[in-house]
């Protein structure tokens, strides 16, 4: 008897962990956001693609509308190339024209619709030792 | 050098002649060796008390010399918050942590000083050791050391304003507590495999730090989701960004460690499991600091990249868990189960799913946070985790259901179907609440609050029936009540955790998956409203006001009626910092049933045209807080110390003790 138990035990965990794995890589693969620069977007391989990129946002493009806000970020990495974001979630405290924020979602026709938005940290987290690095995505 | 630097370089260096008397004396048998080790721990306490004492000092006497204090304090601020501000940055949390680990290992020492028993000794060893590292890290890594002097022409920086709120100030030094607690099972683990000693002994020793840190561990997460519901204002309590993942994934995997202890402790089950769970909770815990510390993987709380610190704490993680691992390996025959295992439909099979689904849980988050970001240069979102963690947290809430309805070994079908009735009852009597909720219109979450209806008469049914047995033959029900509670603490601390993880799981889903969200943009003229589900507000007036800090603040004041009845009024508002900025401040109307919170998207003031409006409505967010504080109390409960007498019934009691317990075995 023990030993048929051992084997159900053996076969349950296994049937467990296997259907655990296959659902995290599954939604991972489904969900995850590529980490990606603002001027990688617009090859259009990423049309329809969940996404987080990094930008500075461009003085004057902010606009606000019963649906959520609405502005363009800047490329971090010298070039040109901008973004238009579109977000309805809460604003963090310290958004503004001109700083650089991290937006995660979905692009789609030139427009990423941002289910995530989050400014750089402020500057109150780092320590004094060394200078802060360059608010750069990887 | 400073004090607080000879102080640091003491504490490192007393607490690596700790490590080798103790592992002379463990390897030779030597009480005296041991001694020694502990009057080394002895020094290491004092020296990392002598380096706490000069930081504290300095942000009481506003010394801002201290680079470090001018960081994160300034003089305007009250000694409470200035004492905070000794854990609000990365050197002086360091501090507090090694603090904390001197006075857990010296307190371990001390209660071993007449014994002098080798697997104490070995685990203060362990504990040494992490505390070298902690002050290795302060002295080697500049960036790390609380004591580095100001730069001159310094101003005091003050507090960051968001942190000025009681729960942040108590939420770190809770998380480090618990992070310190958990440690213990981890020195006494690695201490237990090093002399091979496979008997209950380090589970004995270590099993009250282990529920004492899973209490604060409990309550270090549950401060911050509040202080992030309440300061942060994003409209939720949980976000899943790296930081609270990172302390979210030891608590689950604590949370097997207690149900593998009592296991290992009562049947002699599961022995590798508590070993490794030991080993990961205690893992678990340095990869959070090297997450968040290292700067390696983005978050929004994130401190700044530091090479030294990434390459010390990789190493401590590297080591850590090379040692764990080729330990087990060597011992690991020795530390096999001697019970079977006979049935799938058992207590004991539930145990084992626990173990098994709280790992995988806490493997699948740390995946997330850590291995996705780092290599596949990808994220995951909060959609993903609560994919993963809301089935999840139901099928937890079906385990405490179902795990006291059978029996140890092997359930007869006859005794679950009578023990099935109960549950039954509450499951269906609940159905109307549920209804009136209005929970009907999601599928998946109605069946999860039918499961924390049925789970709610399980805990009961089990209640009912240690009353039964404690009352004896013949006599009635409410005699054995009292002896039901009283007879095991163990037992009471699981009724009252079960439940309040119930309640928990309940308010996690009813304020995530029924959770209702509204802007609107209101123009700044009395009268104007905005709307929710049943709920209107209704500008009335700007008012002002000054807040901490030398804060101005702007106040919209709103009144709220729910279908017409008025309820009071809310004024969400916008505070300027005169260093810092301005920040919005959200406001919230709670109730059992569900809060309003109110929130604008901007910061504005009294010259502002409009406020963009934004309101959130949660469904039984307050059964988190409350089932929360219910985690607690069940494991203080737990750790509450036996009078005499009890002490001597209990054990009298235990042998005939047959039904155990729900969480835990008779002590």
């Amino acid at each position: 008897v023990n030993k048929k138990s051992r084997t159900r035990l053996l076969i349950a965990t296994g049937v467990i962990v296997v259907v655990f794995v296959i659902g995290v890589v599954f939604l991972v693969q489904k969900q995850g956001a590529y980490y990606r620069q603002v001027s990688d977007l617009t090859s259009g391989q990423y049309d329809g693609k969940n996404v987080k990129v990094g930008g500075r946002v461009i003085d004057g493009t902010i606009s606000r509308d019963d649906s959520g806000v609405h502005f363009e970020i800047q490329d971090l990495t010298g070039k040109s190339d901008t973004v238009e974001v579109s977000y309805s979630g809460q604003m963090p405290n310290t958004f503004e024209s001109g700083v650089d924020v991290v937006v995660i979602g979905k692009y789609a026709s030139n427009v990423l619709t941002a289910d995530q938005l989050q400014t750089k940290c402020p500057s109150k987290y780092k320590g004094s030792a060394s200078p802060a690095p360059a608010a750069q995505t990887q | 050098m400073t004090l607080g630097n000879i102080s640091l370089t003491l504490a490192l260096v007393l607490s690596v002649a700790g490590v080798l008397f103790l592992a002379l004396g463990m390897r030779w048998d030597r009480a005296d060796f041991i001694r020694n080790g502990y009057y080394a721990v002895y020094g290491f306490f004092l020296a990392t008390v002598v380096a706490s004492a000069v930081l504290l000092q300095a942000f009481l006497k506003k010394d801002f010399s201290f680079g470090y204090v001018a960081e994160n304090s300034d003089a305007s601020l009250s000694v409470f918050y200035r004492i905070a501000g000794f854990w609000a940055g990365q050197q002086g949390s360091f501090l507090l942590w090694l603090l904390l680990i001197a006075v857990v290992t010296v307190v371990i020492a001390l209660l071993d000083l007449s014994k002098v028993q080798r697997l104490t000794a070995g685990a203060v060893m362990v504990m040494c050791v992490i505390g070298g590292v902690f002050a290795a890290l302060m002295v080697l890594n500049e960036g790390s050391n609380p004591f580095v002097p100001a730069e001159a022409g310094m101003m005091p920086f003050g507090l960051n304003p968001l942190l000025l709120h009681p729960g942040m100030v108590l939420h770190p030094p809770a998380l480090f507590i618990g992070y310190v607690g958990l440690a213990v099972p981890f020195a006494f683990a690695i201490s237990a495999l090093l002399l091979g000693r496979a008997d209950k002994m380090w589970v004995n020793l270590s099993q009250k730090w282990a529920v004492f840190g899973w209490l604060f561990l409990s309550l270090g997460i549950g401060l911050g989701a509040w202080w992030a519901y309440v300061v942060l204002s994003f409209g939720g309590y949980w976000a899943w960004d790296p930081v609270e993942n990172t302390s979210l994934v030891p608590w689950l995997t604590a949370t097997a460690l207690l149900h593998a202890m009592t296991l290992y402790k009562s049947r002699g089950l599961f022995k590798h499991w508590a070993l490794g769970l030991a080993a990961a909770t205690f893992w678990f815990t340095i990869l959070a600091t090297w997450t968040t510390r290292t700067g390696l993987i983005q978050s929004v709380h994130a401190f700044e990249r530091n090479p030294l610190l990434v390459w010390i704490l990789s190493g401590f993680l590297v080591v850590t868990a090379g040692a764990s691992i080729g330990l087990m390996a060597w011992r690991w025959r020795r530390f096999a189960s001697h019970d079977q295992f006979d049935s799938i439909v058992s207590r004991d099979f539930m145990y084992y799913l626990t173990n098994l689904l709280l790992t995988l849980f806490a493997v699948a988050v740390a995946f997330g946070t850590v291995v996705v970001p780092l290599t596949m240069e990808k994220t995951v979102g909060a959609s993903t985790y609560d994919a993963i963690a809301q089935p999840l947290g139901v099928v937890v809430v079906l385990m405490i259901a179902v795990c006291p309805l059978l029996a140890w070994r092997k359930t007869e079908g006859a005794e679950l179907r009578k023990t099935l009735i109960l549950p039954l009852v509450t499951m269906v009597v609940s159905i109307p609440l549920w209804l009136y909720l209005g929970f009907q219109s999601n599928v998946w979450g109605f069946i999860g609050f039918l499961v924390c209806g049925f789970a709610v008469g399980a805990v009961i049914q089990f209640v009912l029936r240690s009353a039964r047995r404690a009352a004896g033959p013949g006599r009635s029900l409410w005699s054995g009540m009292g002896r039901a509670f009283t007879g095991s603490r163990t037992r009471t601390a699981s009724y009252v955790v079960h439940f309040g993880m119930i309640l928990v799981v309940a308010g996690l889903l009813g304020s995530a998956v029924y959770k209702q969200e509204e802007t609107a943009i209101v123009k700044v003229k009395k009268g104007e409203t905005a709307t929710i589900g049943d709920y209107t507000l209704t500008y009335m007036e700007m008012t002002g006001g000054t807040g901490p800090q030398n804060s101005t603040r702007a106040n919209a004041v709103f009144e709220v009626s729910r279908d017409g009845a008025s309820l009071g009024t809310l004024a969400p508002h916008t505070e300027i910092y005169p260093v810092s900025g301005a920040a919005v401040r959200a406001v919230i109307l709670g109730s059992p049933r569900e809060d309003l919170f109110v929130v604008t998207d901007e910061p504005f003031d009294d010259s502002s045209k409009t406020l963009a409006l934004r309101m959130v409505v949660f469904p039984l967010i307050q059964w988190v807080w409350i089932g929360s504080i219910l985690l607690c109390v069940g494991a203080v409960v737990s750790l509450w110390p036996k009078a005499r007498r009890q002490e001597q019934e209990a054990r009298a009691a235990s042998p005939a003790d047959e039904d155990g317990e729900l969480g835990g075995a008779s002590a």
